[in-house]
């Protein structure tokens, strides 16, 4: 397994009712990359990305993390996959070093060694010293910050971004990516959603384009080339 | 620790937060709803206890225990709002079944005592009415747990259900009829279990053991068709519960139509919101109590002597009025930390906000109270109508104070 991909997606489709929203998804996060995934309010990110996490069920098409369907094998399709979502969940009666101690011993984590990864994490992302404010407590980008910990305290191969971006200030963000970057060193693949084009076009390496009108498309070589010099949510 | 353990731990973490950082409002609304629907089981006394001196009684009590834990199975085991996150952690399947089982199993010790207190408080040996409660409890808790997961498993792989043509021609719940089903099943295993439960066969204890123990063999069978069902199911329960925006036609925010007009003009704006959202987030509660009123009301007007049908239309429509005033708490809730922000920011204050919920809640009532009012005045020997009116009110009024307390600061 562990040679796999980090992710592939073969021909994934999706449709509520009659509306169709992906038709015929597919391309590979490979190891050490990072994908993009762009296009306007309501063209499937959010759908593409759930499909992936198990979020959602595919009307059609496989999704494959580090080798393991995510409905078969879900246990190591999670262990493969560290998760932000757009609006992340977090229990309000417990505090953060609680929460991320209970993703830790979930995840079957040596206690001592995730204690310590917390605490780099929380430093990293300017939440030293807020480990026993309840979940409930935080505001936007603290709680957003949180979920960022939690999932990427395991070292997972595939990380996932679904907007995680928003609601982060300068700094954090950037020590985020400097944090996602170490990652992709050892291997580790990001697909990220965002509205953030300009970013998106200076950090990925390829894209997938989700219009409002018309076919996805998969950005990459000259494409790629083309759009991050101009990026657009249009296909054309 | 086992992944059982680990999120039997979480949950009495949780649990002990209301101790840990008490806050008013969370204690105010779940307690007061509680301390006043224990009341008014203990002052109701006699006409809201089945007779267990027949069989129906028994069957009586023995729905009554069920129907709590049936209705809730589905949302319990399937609707957890934590239920994306925990998956995503790669928690196995059987581990936040048995979580959820006990969930709903505390649930139904919960009702069973609730349903104990008229007994207790007009001096009936509690022995056989908690032994009926427990017995049609434990039932309806596993074959709920069983019926539930089962109905999952073939929702999730696309099996028809030989009954789903009498819902009608949408396709989407057609698709679902095994889950609609689903709840009918505890009922019919619950009643069957109150009724040797309250027979003569045996001694109490030996019938409890024959039923808990028939229930228990249900359960392995309940995990693994759960296990089997959840990884494709749960996240169509969540697109299954996406509720098309409403149309138009209806129930549109007017602010200031009939007798609301008397109301100070904020006071109209709050009830018009509140009676919009919850008419469109609960429609099942306004649309359930014109038919029951209804159908009450004209047993009221046939048959308003007979003490058996008064205690069954108490019962009824007092339950349906504790329902809508559910409704009214829950919009609180769902007001906490989010939706607040609006009323402040028009100036809305505290009072205004209160008495706009309350008449809000109130005519979501008077759906329930006005014909009944009307069948008990005309059928009843002595009247009393006026109660129900009153009664409504006072629900309203309940209800309106813990949502208020619910939403918070």
């Amino acid at each position: 397994m562990t040679d796999a991909l980090p992710l592939s997606v073969r021909a994934l489709r999706k449709q509520y009712r009659r509306r169709v929203v992906l038709g015929g998804v597919t391309f590979d996060v490979r190891p050490g990359e990072a994908v993009a995934l762009a296009g306007p309010n309501g063209a499937g990110k959010s759908t593409l990305i759930g499909c992936i996490t198990a979020d959602r069920v595919p009307t059609a098409g496989e999704v494959r993390l580090c080798g393991a369907d995510p409905f078969e094998r879900p246990r190591e399709a999670a262990a493969c996959m560290g998760f932000v979502p757009e609006q992340p969940f977090l229990y309000p009666e417990l505090s953060v070093a609680e929460l991320l101690r209970f993703v830790a011993a979930a995840r079957g984590l040596d206690a001592d060694a995730s204690a310590a990864e917390a605490a780099r994490l929380l430093g990293m992302l300017g939440l030293a010293g807020a480990e026993q404010t309840l979940c409930r407590e935080l505001s936007q980008g603290m709680g957003r910050k949180t979920a960022i910990a939690a999932a990427l305290l395991h070292r997972p191969r595939m990380i996932v971004l679904d907007e995680a971006l928003n609601g982060l200030d300068r700094t954090s963000a950037e020590r985020l990516v400097a944090e996602l970057d170490a990652r992709r060193a050892t291997g580790a693949a990001v697909l990220i959603s965002s509205h953030d084009l300009d970013f998106l076009a200076g950090w990925c390496g390829r894209g997938i384009l989700l219009p409002s009108v018309g076919t996805w498309r998969l950005l990459e070589g000259d494409d790629w080339e083309a759009w991050r010099r101009a990026p657009s949510l249009t296909a054309s | 620790m086992t992944p059982l353990r680990l999120l039997l731990s979480l949950a009495a973490r949780r649990l002990a937060d209301a101790v840990r950082h008490p806050r008013i409002g969370t204690w105010a609304a779940v307690a007061l709803p509680a301390v006043i629907a224990a009341a008014g089981l203990w002052m109701a006394g006699e006409s809201v206890r089945p007779d267990l001196s027949t069989g129906d009684g028994v069957i009586l009590l023995g729905l009554l225990a069920a129907a709590p834990t049936s209705i809730q199975s589905y949302p319990v085991l399937f609707r957890s709002p934590d239920d994306a996150f925990l998956r995503r952690l790669g928690i196995p399947a059987r581990a936040l079944f048995g979580v959820r089982a006990l969930r709903l199993l505390a649930l139904g010790a919960g009702v069973v005592l609730a349903l104990m207190i008229p007994f207790v408080s007009t001096g009936e040996p509690p022995a056989r009415p908690l032994a009926v409660a427990m017995a049609a409890t434990v039932a309806a808790w596993a074959v709920s747990l069983w019926a539930q997961a089962r109905a999952a498993v073939k929702v999730g792989e696309g099996r028809p259900n030989p009954f789903a043509g009498f819902l009608g021609p949408d396709p989407q719940l057609a698709a679902a009829a095994s889950l609609v089903y689903a709840p009918l099943y505890p009922l019919f295993g619950s009643a069957a279990a109150a009724r040797f439960a309250g027979s003569e066969v045996a001694t109490m204890p030996v019938r409890l053991a024959v039923v808990a123990a028939v229930s228990v063999a249900l359960v392995p069978l309940a995990a693994a068709a759960f296990a089997r069902a959840l990884p494709r199911f749960a996240p169509r329960a969540g697109e299954m519960a996406y509720a098309p925006p409403p149309d138009a036609s209806g129930g549109e925010l007017i602010v200031g139509r009939g007798i609301a007009r008397l109301l100070p003009a904020t006071v109209q704006a709050a009830r018009a919101r509140d009676a919009v959202v919850l008419g469109r987030r609960y429609r099942w509660a306004s649309r359930v109590a014109w038919p029951v009123s209804i159908v009450a009301a004209l047993a009221l007007l046939r048959g308003g002597g007979s003490p058996s049908l008064r205690t069954a239309v108490t019962l009824g429509c007092g339950l349906l009025l504790v329902a809508q005033a559910g409704t009214v708490i829950a919009l609180g809730r769902a007001e906490r930390g989010r939706l607040r922000w609006l009323d402040r920011g028009v100036g809305l204050g505290a009072a205004n906000r209160l008495l706009g919920r309350w008449t809000a809640a109130f005519g979501q009532g008077m759906a329930v109270a006005l014909p009944l009012a009307f069948g008990w005045w005309l059928g009843v020997p002595g009247g009393g109508g006026w109660m129900w009116l009153a009664a409504a009110a006072g629900v309203a009024a309940v209800a309106s104070l813990a949502s208020m307390a619910a939403a918070g600061r």
